[in-house]
């Protein structure tokens, strides 16, 4: 018991350590300034923020290469040193991590993890705490009705994101246009979500859904859902999957000898992961994001060839992430401060130039739109159909005249 | 019950002195703003979760692998009382902040889940022992959390519910609340287990066969048992919603709602009564200073710990390093 008790003891020095390591941690001040950052470096999400956090390091970089952030109130251009705590790609422990970032690390102001609910959460404990969180990545249904002050968001909304296939669909000559699609989701919040989304759109643009099934994360048996989507005769599919589900479920489509000239993927198909577990097969298929190099945007070309130079590969996020941090950057800049209302200023109505998605308007609420990306994979790269791509889509052929 | 190895009125005051620590440590010059204090309040969530779990799985032999459920349904009354307003109708306008730290409204949270908990767990534990009745609470939480992403907009579907965040201003009384809770639950716990159902819990948890043929109505016992387990679970949950401000169905029904609790009780000794305080406050320091340290790699520090534990401190840290404990 005695020992015992000591190593309650010990836990009470340990909280004590944390709280002298507050000072011990804290920022210069007037001499930089301290940009935090939640990611998901590990779990679910994790391919996602390694792309996120590669992002942010390079637009710190370049704010850096060009002399820092000038601060009117500390009368010159500051450095800019980026902090990342990791939030487990779990709503629950982003509050943790903006915690860790707040009080341990320091941060001036915010920039935002990845999805939705992870943002909301995210976006909660920085306005609680009066530091400024900037957002991309959720949707603005989530995030307006809270109405909060110190964060600002931009992104698209769900319900033209969902339009993207049936938009595409329209500009399809006749005997392309599918007759029977299918809408796969899986069984998660955010399929949900999006799933309703779909089925709004298909109602809009006049189509029904011949199969509009839930699927389970982490099923390794298809063949059931296989079976009824030949059954009912599909010719276009939009699935709502993680890499790994979607992986699975197009290698079991591949063995059953099934397969849609469209095929369209939300969530697991846009990462490189993704191409690299298919090879060839992922040729075809297309894919959601939230940026492309081939947007015609300052910096947007050479922000695609640094991210392949460097990983062999291209990215459809790292753009809006980047931007994120340009625009956070500037609006310290142009509030002269890092104080949150004084940076809530520079954003709410302002307009923002020459991001690499392009110029972003802030609504009196804070919002910004951007468009939803349509991709098609092709020998590896990500190939711009929507919005104003210049590729032209390639219907599928049959597994075996690939 | 074992000898104690500490005179009783030496281990009395040792508590006294080190909750009396805890409990004025807001009145350090910066404290309040201080990491410690949000780290010491996690500690208390998950030293309430594990004293919950530690009930039914460690008192009554009931492994109990859907305490995650009646965390979120605490949270969720919570947040759904709140936001809705549909407790105190008219008052609330008058008083914007009635609902926070509401004690109505927290402890509706735990017998909402308490509710759930007889309800659920008067089929399951008839029927089921061991890894049987373990699996089947594992499915109730999975169910639970499919019903709130389909509940419309009375759960707020797969977004969830969000509470007026305006409210919050200070970390203080999250902290005081969840001392307090921690302590209180503590305390409840000992009274219980010294009582006649407290033997009836250990003798049901040593033998059922011999327990029943004395007169106790086993089932009884551990249903009750399961329905305490929960009540503390949606207690801590209606306070993490006082923190958290959105509940959503991936974030108060994740699973870690109930392992890590699981984990911090087994570490800290299954089946003590300061086992499970003693297992959350290394486990999260642990955790947190990892996180913090070492951020791409702590999940790497975090198991190993897990597996350091379980190779050498097998019996908890109580069990092991306490030697002749007395349990309660």
């Amino acid at each position: 018991m005695g020992n015992s008790l000591k190593a309650m003891l010990a836990g009470l020095a340990l909280s004590a350590a944390f709280a002298a390591g507050d000072t011990s941690l804290a920022n210069a001040g007037d001499t930089e300034i301290v940009i935090g950052a939640p990611i998901s470096l590990t779990g679910p999400l994790a391919g996602d923020g390694k792309e996120q956090k590669w992002a942010y390091e390079q637009a710190v970089a370049d704010i850096n290469k060009a002399g820092g952030i000038m601060v009117k109130s500390a009368g010159k251009k500051l450095p800019v040193r980026l902090v990342v705590a990791d939030d487990e790609s779990s709503e629950g422990k982003v509050a943790s991590a903006l915690e860790n970032l707040i009080k341990v690390q320091k941060v001036d102001a915010l920039l935002s993890t990845h999805s939705g609910p992870m943002n909301i959460a995210g976006a909660i404990v920085a306005e609680k705490y009066k530091k400024f969180y900037m957002i991309t990545t959720a949707f603005p249904f989530e995030w307006q009705p809270l109405k909060l002050k110190y964060s600002a968001l931009f992104f698209f909304h769900p319900g033209p994101g969902a339009e993207v296939p049936f938009e595409i669909w329209d500009k399809l000559p006749a005997n392309e246009k599918p007759k029977n699609p299918a809408l796969v989701s899986e069984d998660s919040p955010d399929g949900k979500g999006f799933g309703g989304a779909f089925e709004a759109a298909a109602k809009k643009y006049g189509y029904t859904f011949a199969v509009d099934d839930p699927w389970a994360i982490g099923a390794t048996d298809y063949s059931a859902l296989i079976t009824k989507l030949k059954a009912a005769d599909v010719d276009a599919m939009l699935v709502f999957g993680s890499p790994a589900d979607t992986v699975t479920l197009l290698r079991q489509m591949k063995e059953l000898g099934f397969s849609v000239p469209y095929l369209h993927g939300w969530k697991g198909t846009w990462t490189g992961e993704f191409h690299e577990a298919l090879g060839a097969d992922s040729d075809y298929i297309l894919t959601d994001g939230f940026w492309s190099s081939s947007y015609p945007y300052k910096g947007a070309k050479e922000l695609g060839d640094r991210y392949e130079a460097e990983f062999k590969k291209d990215s459809v996020t790292v753009g809006a992430f980047y931007a994120n941090a340009q625009v956070l950057a500037q609006a310290i800049e142009k509030a002269g401060s890092t104080d949150a209302g004084a940076i809530h200023d520079a954003i709410f109505g302002q307009e923002f130039k020459d991001t690499v998605v392009g110029d972003l308007k802030f609504d009196q609420t804070g919002f910004a739109l951007i468009p939803s990306v349509a991709t098609q994979w092709w020998q590896g790269k990500h190939q711009l159909i929507f919005p104003d791509g210049n590729w032209t889509y390639k219907p599928a052929p049959a597994w075996d005249k690939r | 019950m074992l000898k104690q190895a500490v005179p009783k009125q030496a281990w009395m005051w040792i508590a006294i002195a080190v909750v009396a620590a805890l409990a004025l440590l807001p009145l350090l010059p910066g404290a309040i703003d201080s990491y410690a204090f949000s780290f010491l309040f996690f500690v208390f969530i998950y030293a309430i979760m594990a004293q919950g779990w530690n009930l039914v799985a460690g008192f009554g032999g009931q492994i109990s692998l859907g305490n995650h459920a009646f965390f979120g349904l605490g949270a969720y009354t919570t947040a759904i009382l709140w936001s809705g307003n549909y407790l105190w109708g008219s008052l609330y306008d008058a008083y914007p902040r009635i609902y926070y730290f509401d004690p109505v409204t927290m402890v509706l949270g735990g017998l909402v889940a308490a509710v759930a908990a007889i309800i659920i767990g008067l089929p399951l534990l008839s029927k089921l022992r061991g890894d049987y009745f373990a699996l089947g609470t594992l499915g109730f939480g999975e169910i639970v959390k499919v019903m709130f992403i389909n509940g419309g907009d009375f759960t707020g579907g797969a977004f969830g519910v969000v509470a007026p965040a305006g409210t919050f201003d200070t970390l203080l009384p999250h902290y005081l609340v969840g001392l307090g809770l921690m302590v209180g639950v503590a305390l409840a716990i000992r009274l219980l287990m010294r009582s006649r159902y407290g033997l009836a819990l250990i003798a049901v948890r040593d033998d059922e066969m011999a327990a029943s043929a004395n007169g106790i109505d086993v089932l009884r016992v551990k249903v009750a048992a399961f329905a305490g387990s929960a009540f503390i679970a949606g207690i801590a949950g209606s306070l993490y919603t006082y923190y958290i401000f959105h509940v959503g169905p991936d974030s108060v029904f994740d699973l870690d709602w109930m392992l890590l609790p699981l984990m911090m009780t087994v570490v800290g000794g299954t089946g003590t009564l300061l086992g499970p305080i003693l297992g959350a406050f290394v486990m999260y320091a642990v955790f947190d200073l990892a996180r913090i340290v070492v951020p791409d790699y702590h999940p790497v520090i975090s198991g190993l710990t897990i597996i350091l534990a379980m190779l050498f401190l097998p019996k908890g840290l109580m069990r092991s390093f306490g030697g002749r404990v007395r349990v309660v």
